[in-house]
C-alpha cells in the first residue's frame, strides 16, 4: 500500500491488507464455531422443552401432570374399536373399557413402560445421587486434604495425582464392571447365613462378616458412581484448598494450632464454597451415568418403591420397640433395594421397546424431568455456595 | 516470674542462639549465629534482602519446619533454657510461648473476637468468661479495645490496614507468650499506622521480649534497644542500638548504615 495520499482520493479507502483480511477470517471462524455450539445446545433444550413440557404440564389446575410424577411406570394399553377410534387406557381400566365397548371392541395394543408415571426412576436416581455424592465428597475431600496439606511434595504425590487423572479417563462401563465385581459380588456384609459363593467368611461369634457382596442395590450403585465422580471432586477440591491463602495456614500454625486444627478452622471453611461448586459437576455426572448402574443398581422395571418392600407383618401385640425396629429396618432397607433410575429408564423406553406415537410421551417426559432435576440440583448447589461464600470470604 | 532478689541482676536472656548453622536443602542460609535476646527488650534484626534475618526469626518458633528440606545443621536454639529441637518439644506449646506477627497482616475472615480468641481456642479453652477476658486484655494491650469494643462481632477484614496489623498483634499476644516475633510488621502500612505500631511495640516491651525484623533502619533506631546486623547469613554485629548506629565497629556495618557497600 502506498503511503502517499493521492489528490482527490480518500486516504482511508485503501484495500485492506492480506494480514488484516486473514485476521477477520480467523475471528469469524472462531465466532461461528462458538455460535454453532450455542445453537446446538439451545436446539436440544428447545426440542426437549417443546416435546416434553406438554407431557408434564397441564393447561388446567394443578397445571402439572401429577400422574406422571407420582405413579410408577406401567404398561400402556391402546384400545381400538371397530370404527377405528383409539383410546389410551391405563392398565387398571382395561377390562372396564373393554366391557363398555362390548361388541365394538376391535384390538388392544400394549406398549411396555409407557403408561403411568416415572416416580420409580426419579426416586431411584435421587437415592443413587445422594449415596454417591456423600461417599465421593467424604473420600474425595479427605484425599484432597491429604494431597494438598499433608503429603510432602515429590515424585510419589505426582504419581498419585497422575493416577487420579487417569481414573477420570476410564470408560464408565469399566466402572460398572468394577462395581459389579467389587460391590455387588465381594463387598463385606454382616450376616448369620453366609452364601456358598462368599469369598471369605470371618466368624465374629454372634454373626459372620462375609465377603459376598451387597447384591444389586442402591448402595452398590452409589459407591460405583462415587468412583466415577471421584477424580473430578479430588482435583477440584485440591485446587480450592490451594486457593486458600498460605498466610492463613502460617498464621494459624504460628498461633500454636496443629495441622488438623489449621485445616479444620482456617482452610476448609474457606475452601468449602469451591468444593461444593465442583460437586455440582459430580452430581450432574452421577445422575446422568447409565453404564455404571446397569450392573450394580438399576432395573428396567420394578413395581415397588424402595421402601415398599414386603416385610413379615408384625404380630398384633407387637410393642413400640418392635414397630420402631421395623421402621428403622424399612429405612435402611431403602439402600439395599435395587431401583429404577432415570437414565436407565430413558434408555429402556427409547431403545428397548417398539417405537410408535404412543411411546413418545414417556420418552420426552422422562428426559424433560431429568433435565429439570439436574438443573434444580445445580441451582441448589449454586445457592448454597453463594450463601457460604458470603459467610466465608476473604 | 522473676523473684525480687533477681531483679537487680541482669535478667537472663529468654532466647539464645548458639553456633547455629541453617540450610535450605543444600544451600546454607545462616552460618555460625551466636546471639542472645534479652528479656523485655526490643531487638531489631536489620540487613539487606536475603541476608537471612527472617530465616533467623522463623528458626526461633520453628516455622521453617514447614519448608521442605529446611533444617538447622549445627548448634542450638534455646527458648527459656529449653532447646527447641529437643525430641520432647511440642510445637504447639512452643508456639504458644513464642508468638509471631507476619509482614502481610492476615486476619482470618472471621469476626474480630474470633480472631483474637483463635489461639486460645486451639489450646482447648472453651469457657466464655475466660475467652472474653483474654480477648479484652489482648485488645487493650494492642491499643484496640476503645476503638473496637462495640464491634467485636464484625468481620476483621472490615478494619483498616493498620488496625488489622494491630489485631494480628493482639491475636499473637492473646495466648500470653514470652517472646513476640515480628517479621517486618510495618512494611505494608502507611506512616501514621506505622507510628502507632511502633508506639505499641514500646508498650509491649514491658511485658514481652520482642524481636523485630525490619528493612527500615530509622524504625530500628526508633523501636529497638538492641540491633543485630546480618549480611550473607552471618551476624556481623550485635550491640545496643545507640552504639551500633553512632559508632559501628565493623566496616561492613558502617557502610550498610551509610547506604554504601564498598
Amino acid at each position: 500500500m502506498s503511503l502517499k495520499p493521492t489528490a482527490g482520493s480518500n486516504p482511508f479507502l485503501g484495500a485492506k491488507s492480506r494480514i488484516e483480511r486473514r485476521e477477520t477470517m480467523v475471528r469469524w471462524l472462531l465466532r461461528l464455531c462458538t455460535f454453532f455450539i450455542v445453537a446446538a445446545t439451545l436446539g436440544i433444550l428447545a426440542h426437549i422443552f417443546i416435546k416434553g413440557a406438554p407431557v408434564v404440564f397441564r393447561s388446567s389446575w394443578p397445571f402439572i401432570n401429577t400422574t406422571f410424577l407420582t405413579e410408577l411406570p406401567s404398561t400402556l394399553h391402546v384400545i381400538e374399536d371397530v370404527k377405528g377410534h383409539r383410546q389410551e387406557v391405563d392398565v387398571t381400566h382395561v377390562d372396564e373399557v373393554k366391557a363398555a365397548l362390548g361388541a365394538d371392541f376391535h384390538a388392544d395394543t400394549t406398549i411396555a413402560y409407557s403408561g403411568g408415571g416415572i416416580l420409580g426412576p426419579i426416586v431411584g436416581t435421587a437415592l443413587l445421587v445422594f449415596v454417591s455424592i456423600s461417599v465421593a465428597l467424604f473420600l474425595g475431600v479427605s484425599c484432597a486434604i491429604y494431597l494438598s496439606e499433608y503429603a510432602s511434595k515429590g515424585k510419589r504425590v505426582e504419581m498419585i495425582r497422575l493416577a487420579i487423572l487417569n481414573l477420570a479417563g476410564v470408560p464408565s462401563v469399566v466402572f460398572g464392571l468394577f462395581g459389579l465385581g467389587a460391590f455387588v459380588l465381594t463387598a463385606p456384609v454382616l450376616t448369620d447365613l453366609p452364601l456358598e459363593r462368599s469369598l471369605l467368611k470371618i466368624p465374629l461369634g454372634f454373626s459372620y462378616l462375609s465377603f459376598q457382596g451387597w447384591d444389586t442395590c442402591v448402595l452398590s450403585g452409589g459407591f460405583t458412581l462415587a468412583f466415577v465422580i471421584l477424580p473430578v471432586i479430588i482435583t477440584a477440591s485440591e485446587q480450592c484448598l490451594q486457593a486458600v491463602p498460605q498466610g492463613f495456614r502460617e498464621t494459624s500454625m504460628a498461633l500454636g494450632a496443629t495441622r488438623w486444627q489449621t485445616i479444620r478452622y482456617s482452610v476448609l471453611p474457606f475452601a468449602m464454597p469451591g468444593i461444593l461448586t465442583s460437586s455440582i459437576l459430580g452430581i450432574a455426572r452421577a445422575a446422568g451415568e447409565t453404564a455404571p448402574i446397569m450392573f450394580t443398581a438399576a432395573l428396567a422395571f420394578k413395581d415397588k418403591l424402595p421402601w415398599q418392600k414386603d416385610l413379615p407383618p408384625l404380630p398384633a401385640d407387637a410393642g413400640l420397640f418392635a414397630q420402631w425396629e421395623q421402621s428403622i429396618g424399612r429405612f435402611l432397607g431403602i439402600f439395599t433395594e435395587s431401583v429404577q433410575a432415570l437414565p436407565y429408564h430413558i434408555y429402556t423406553i427409547a431403545a428397548k421397546i417398539p417405537q410408535n406415537e404412543y411411546s413418545e410421551r414417556a420418552q420426552y417426559g422422562s428426559v424433560f424431568i431429568f433435565l429439570v432435576l439436574v438443573a434444580a440440583l445445580a441451582a441448589g448447589s449454586v445457592l448454597l455456595r453463594r450463601h457460604l461464600r458470603a459467610k466465608f470470604r476473604w | 516470674m522473676l523473684t525480687s532478689s533477681k531483679i537487680t541482676a541482669p535478667p537472663p536472656p529468654v532466647v539464645m542462639v548458639r553456633d547455629m548453622d541453617f540450610a535450605y536443602g543444600g544451600s546454607r542460609a545462616l552460618t555460625d549465629i551466636n546471639v542472645s535476646f534479652e528479656r523485655h527488650r526490643v531487638t531489631a534484626l536489620i540487613g539487606p534482602s536475603g541476608c537471612g534475618k527472617s530465616t533467623l526469626l522463623r528458626c526461633i518458633n520453628r516455622m521453617n519446619d514447614r519448608v521442605p528440606g529446611a533444617r538447622v545443621t549445627k548448634g542450638e536454639i534455646l527458648v527459656k533454657g529449653k532447646n527447641v529441637h529437643d525430641d520432647d518439644v511440642d510445637l504447639t506449646q512452643l508456639r504458644k510461648q513464642v508468638g509471631m506477627v507476619f509482614q502481610k497482616s492476615s486476619p482470618f475472615p472471621k469476626s474480630i473476637y474470633e480472631n483474637v480468641a483463635y489461639g486460645l481456642r486451639t489450646h482447648g479453652e472453651k469457657t466464655p468468661d475466660i475467652l472474653d477476658d483474654a480477648v479484652e486484655r489482648a485488645l487493650r494491650s494492642a491499643a484496640l479495645w476503645e476503638e473496637l469494643k462495640d464491634r467485636l462481632k464484625q468481620n476483621a477484614l472490615s478494619l483498616s490496614g493498620g488496625q488489622q496489623q494491630r489485631l494480628c498483634i493482639a491475636r499473637a499476644i492473646a495466648t500470653q507468650p514470652d517472646v513476640l516475633l515480628m517479621d517486618e510488621p510495618c512494611s505494608a502500612l502507611d506512616p501514621i499506622a506505622t507510628l502507632k505500631i511502633e508506639e505499641l511495640i514500646h508498650q509491649l516491651a514491658h511485658d514481652y521480649t520482642v524481636i523485630i525484623v525490619t528493612h527500615n533502619m530509622q524504625q530500628a533506631v526508633r523501636v529497638s534497644d538492641f540491633t543485630g546486623f546480618l549480611h550473607l547469613g552471618k551476624l556481623i554485629e550485635y550491640r545496643p542500638t545507640e552504639e551500633m548506629f553512632t559508632h559501628p565497629r565493623e566496616k561492613l556495618t558502617s557502610s550498610y548504615l551509610r547506604g554504601t557497600f564498598s
